[in-house]
């Protein structure tokens, strides 16, 4: 497989070699330290977790914690709070891929009276703080009867304009020579979109696919503000009432934390290839 | 470049593309953006029968010394100003760097991606939680390490080095990623015609993998400058606004009269000022970069 | 933490004719919410006929989601709250009166501890909570740290003098023995307690003007901020580190929550013992606050649903000592006397100052103001300001938001 590098192919001397290592193994502990401390606490018992000297290995391993986050389960069904994050996320992510794929489209490359003034409007809305939507939307969610359900997480969020944003500076990257082409040989607007465009487009896609589903996942307010019934919770408000619960539980706090990252986790291993690598392979370079 | 923008569509194709999403844009970003402008000029809490019409005092008050929200506002504006400086030199310059590094061919490459993307993943929620443990003073492994005691979650200027670093600790893999792809993107040919010009490494740099990042580095840098400015959950789960809220940020403060005082008038007139201020900001940022892309 | 594996009746269909499901709301989530779950699924297996459905959510997104919940109509049928948020959430409609079935029970002043828990639920003339509980400050100690001291362990300090004599000799023993925080938890309600006793108040009675810049309020927060001063508490004490400092033995005092009890019974090895709050000042209060059962504001009443309801909180109080075990204190003098309570060593000691306890005025929007009141703990005990300053800029700050509160919610 051939990928690009910085240096064009640039090895360095073996010198350069080891310190670049050095660099990535420094990094690397930096960013693996915080979450194994997670795990580590996750795993001791709550008067281990803060006794001094601070050590690694829990003392004596448990399990505790867990247990009181997986038995606690008809009131915090965390099974259910995870299984209701993965499909208003997932939901949520179709949603805002098909709208606005087309709408970018649309105003990356075709050409109609209010074009400017609409683009300006949509991202404009980009920089009010989204807190300022959280009370309309609250009322207006409330009007379509939607409080309570797993429609007031999937529907609204999907309005915001980054996907359009984002997508539509992805198209003005696309070249327009096989548009013409495909247009040349009596392709219509549609064809060409879901012909030419759409394979192209993949990269882009795959990215905002994850972004947008990480963004719904962690979605940390509004969840809270309009769902009640533990039954519908996503996990976000979930974890909320265990951690208030138990504020100097740490043990219980920082297994919430293992429970809620996994999914990310493991869904980013496999979807990181399809991000990158996909921008690579797609021919984006014409 | 408008003009190469292809004319051929029928007339209402165009409106056929935009309109699922703007049907979503209306009832859940225009429709509440009014509605928004509308109950910041009242005193307005949904619940109460009585919500009188104030007219532009909710704004008017922001702006006069002495008001009731006058000092708290502005504090937590310059908190927010001031997280968005630190913060965004750091954010745009360290992803860049390790993107740098990852897009280097060495073996075991995807698995550091997916360890500097993990913190990302994770969510504010669960980072504000852990770094909170981490950085207490008192039972903390950070002042541990470092045998001292250190007021990292307490007190200036500490806060906001643990506010700016864990922020960059937890959203660097998003910017990275996108550097990432943008990287793949600038043609290899341009990188071998430089090394026939005999550049150097950092000429390299300079010349091709900047002006070929061009793009990306504006949207990265907009979409930091928004992120922090709309900095809310590592202050709110972190700091708690301490010491004294000096770290409680303007969309905490926000927040904090809107859902816990309840006075959504003042609440809406304090994010549209916020939102002025980030539409001026973020105008300047392009025009910068623009005229720098000449 | 044991894992409290109580079998949570999952049956429950069966004869589905006249049984009536209740749902019911609060704030207890972890420790609390054990007990509380415990008495709610009794009450469902001796009152075949009424069910009740719990939620527990975190206070603060409680108010939230009852929001929701009332203006749609899915309010639950009973909830619970602290007695101060009780004046704003009645001006919000989102409760409604509740004077006829405290009529139906029976209940009146006379058999309550404190008079202040009683009327604490009337707003405007109007009761709209029933008393479940009561959890005031008090004081933690380690008696292992006063034993290496050379200090009685069973005789904690109970006057200012005193205390500040053992705070010395134990700090000639190199510790620190009264850590203070800047923060809600616990500085804050050291802060209102220390103003009581010195004879403070933190608003006139109406609620118009905050008053919590007195000398009285000067004396208290100096007092505070001298304990760092003079190096009986370390500087910049973290949210919590307090108690953890405790369990330590890096600390010997904490005033904290009675909510605190079974955290520190879970400590394995610690020896620790409960007091009074000493008197600092020149008279006897201390912060506290109170459970109260409320009922949300429904779309359309249900005679049977409100009986059933009704049948519920007397249920629940009638049965006060098993939810005592979650470290409250009782409100009716019966179960205060009870040998069963007075059994309970360290909620017994908090007990004993039931009489004093202290409330924020009943007024709407209350809670704004107290922000002030943290704001000035913060910024003294921080020593970014004297107390003289901090709390002259946060009592007039506090002044215009009570003066904004009567505006919105009418005088």
């Amino acid at each position: 497989m051939d990928t690009h590098t910085e240096g064009g192919g640039q090895k360095g001397g073996l010198g350069g070699r080891l310190s670049r290592y050095a660099l990535v193994a420094l990094l690397t502990w930096v960013f693996v330290a915080p979450l194994l401390w997670m795990l580590s606490t996750s795993l001791k018992t709550n008067f281990d977790a803060t006794r001094q000297p601070l050590s690694w290995i829990p003392q004596p391993f448990t399990a505790r914690a867990y247990s009181v986050l997986l038995t606690t389960e008809s009131e915090t069904p965390v099974l259910r709070w995870f299984l209701n994050s993965i499909f208003s996320a997932t939901a949520n992510m179709l949603l805002v891929v098909a709208t606005s794929v087309l709408a970018a489209y649309a105003l990356a490359r075709l050409e109609f009276p209010g074009k400017k003034v609409l683009f300006g409007l949509i991202v404009s809305t980009l920089f009010i703080p989204p807190f300022l939507f959280l009370i309309p939307n609250f009322l207006i969610v409330s009007g379509l009867g939607w409080l309570d359900s797993l429609w007031a997480v999937i529907v609204p969020g999907a309005g915001g304009a980054f996907g359009v944003f984002f997508m539509r500076q992805f198209f003005l990257s696309l070249p327009r020579e096989l548009e013409e082409a495909a247009f040349l040989d009596g392709a219509n607007q549609w064809q060409i979109f879901f012909r030419v465009i759409l394979p192209l487009a993949r990269p882009g896609i795959a990215t905002l696919t994850v972004l947008t589903f990480l963004g719904h996942y962690n979605d940390f307010v509004w969840p809270v503000y309009v769902l009640f019934s533990p039954e519908r919770f996503t996990l976000p408000p979930g974890l909320a009432i265990l951690q208030g619960a138990y504020t100097t539980d740490y043990p219980v706090i920082m297994a919430g934390g293992v429970i809620a990252s996994i999914p990310a986790i493991v869904l980013f291993i496999f979807a990181q290839r399809h991000i990158i690598e996909g921008v690579s392979r797609s021919g984006l370079k014409g | 470049m408008e003009n190469r923008t292809i004319r051929y569509a029928g007339r209402l194709t165009p409106y056929l593309f935009l309109a699922p999403y703007l049907v979503l844009f209306g009832v859940f970003i225009l429709l509440p953006a009014l509605y928004g402008l509308w109950i910041s000029l009242h005193d307005w809490d949904f619940l109460l029968p009585n919500r009188p019409w104030v007219g532009a005092q909710n704004y008017t008050e922001l702006f006069t010394p002495g008001s009731r929200d006058f000092t708290d506002f502005w504090q937590s504006m310059g908190a927010t100003g001031l997280f968005t400086l630190f913060s965004v030199p750091f954010l745009v310059t360290v992803p860049l760097f390790v993107a740098l590094l990852l897009n280097q061919k060495f073996p075991g490459r995807a698995f550091f991606r997916a360890v500097y993307f993990a913190p990302y993943v994770l969510g504010v929620a669960v980072v504000g939680v852990l770094w909170r443990f981490l950085l207490d003073p008192q039972i903390g492994l950070v002042n541990d390490y470092l045998g001292k005691a250190i007021p990292w979650i307490i007190d200036v200027p500490w806060v906001w080095v643990s506010l700016v670093g864990m922020t960059v600790w937890w959203t660097l893999g998003f910017n990275a990623i996108i550097y990432l792809a943008g990287l793949q993107d600038i043609p290899r040919e341009l990188y071998e015609a430089a090394e026939v010009d005999g550049a150097t490494r950092w000429q390299r740099f300079l010349h091709v993998t900047l002006p070929g990042l061009s793009p990306v580095l504006l949207f990265v840098l907009t979409v930091t400058i928004l992120q922090s400015a709309n900095m809310f959950g590592q202050s709110y789960i972190v700091t708690r606004g301490a010491p004294a809220n000096e770290t409680r940020t303007a969309i905490m403060f926000i927040a904090e009269t809107g859902l816990r005082s309840f006075r959504m008038g003042s609440a809406s007139a304090m994010s549209y000022v916020l939102g002025l201020a980030l539409l001026g900001i973020s105008a300047l940022n392009f025009r910068f970069l623009r005229q720098k892309e000449m | 933490m044991a894992l409290d594996g109580c079998d949570r009746s999952s049956t429950r269909s069966g004869a589905q004719g006249n049984v009536i499901t209740l749902s019911f709301w609060n704030g207890f989530t972890g420790g609390d919410g054990t007990y509380i779950r415990k008495l709610v699924d009794d009450f469902n297996k001796a009152t075949p006929h009424i069910q009740v459905r719990m939620n527990a959510y975190m206070w603060i997104d409680l108010f939230q989601k009852l929001a929701g919940a009332v203006i749609s109509g899915q309010a639950p049928d009973v909830a619970v709250m602290h007695v101060d948020d009780i004046p704003t959430n009645a001006a919000r409609s989102l409760i409604t009166p509740i004077d006829e079935v405290a009529r139906a029970l029976g209940l009146e002043a006379s058999a309550y501890t404190s008079r202040v828990v009683w009327e604490g639920g009337v707003y405007r003339g109007k009761r709209y909570g029933i008393p479940l509980d009561m959890h005031p400050l008090g004081m933690f100690y380690n008696k292992a740290v006063l034993r290496k001291a050379g200090l009685n362990p069973d005789k904690p300090p109970r006057t200012g003098d005193e205390y500040m004599a053992v705070l010395e000799e134990l700090k000639g023993k190199g510790i620190q023995g009264h850590w203070v925080t800047p923060f809600l938890f616990t500085g804050r309600f050291q802060f209102e307690t220390l103003l009581w006793q010195f004879g403070g108040e933190l608003f006139d009675p109406e609620g118009t003007r905050a008053t919590f810049d007195s000398e009285a309020g000067v004396r208290a927060l100096t007092w505070m901020v001298d304990l760092v001063k003079k190096g009986y508490s370390p500087a910049n004490v973290s949210q919590d580190a307090d108690y953890i400092a405790l369990q330590n033995g890096r600390n010997a005092f904490n005033w904290n929550g009675i909510w605190q009890i079974n955290g520190l019974k879970d400590v394995p090895g610690l020896e620790w013992g409960a007091a009074p709050v000493p008197r600092i000042g020149t008279q006897d209060a201390v912060w506290g606050n109170s459970h109260q059962f409320v009922l949300p504001r429904q779309h359309s009443v249900d005679p049977a649903r409100q009986e059933a309801a009704r049948t519920f909180i007397q249920w629940m109080s009638q049965r006060s000592l098993e939810w005592l075990k979650s470290a409250k204190i009782p409100v009716l003098k019966s179960v205060a006397e009870s040998a069963e309570f007075k059994s309970m060593e360290a909620e017994s000691q908090f007990a004993r100052q039931s009489e004093y306890i202290r409330f924020p005025p009943a007024v709407a929007g209350i809670a704004d103001a107290m922000l002030m009141v943290e704001k000035a703990v913060s910024q003294g005990v921080l020593g970014r300001a004297s107390p003289e300053e901090a709390l002259k800029a946060a009592a007039a700050q506090a002044t215009q938001v009570v003066q904004h509160n009567r505006k919105k919610y009418g005088a």
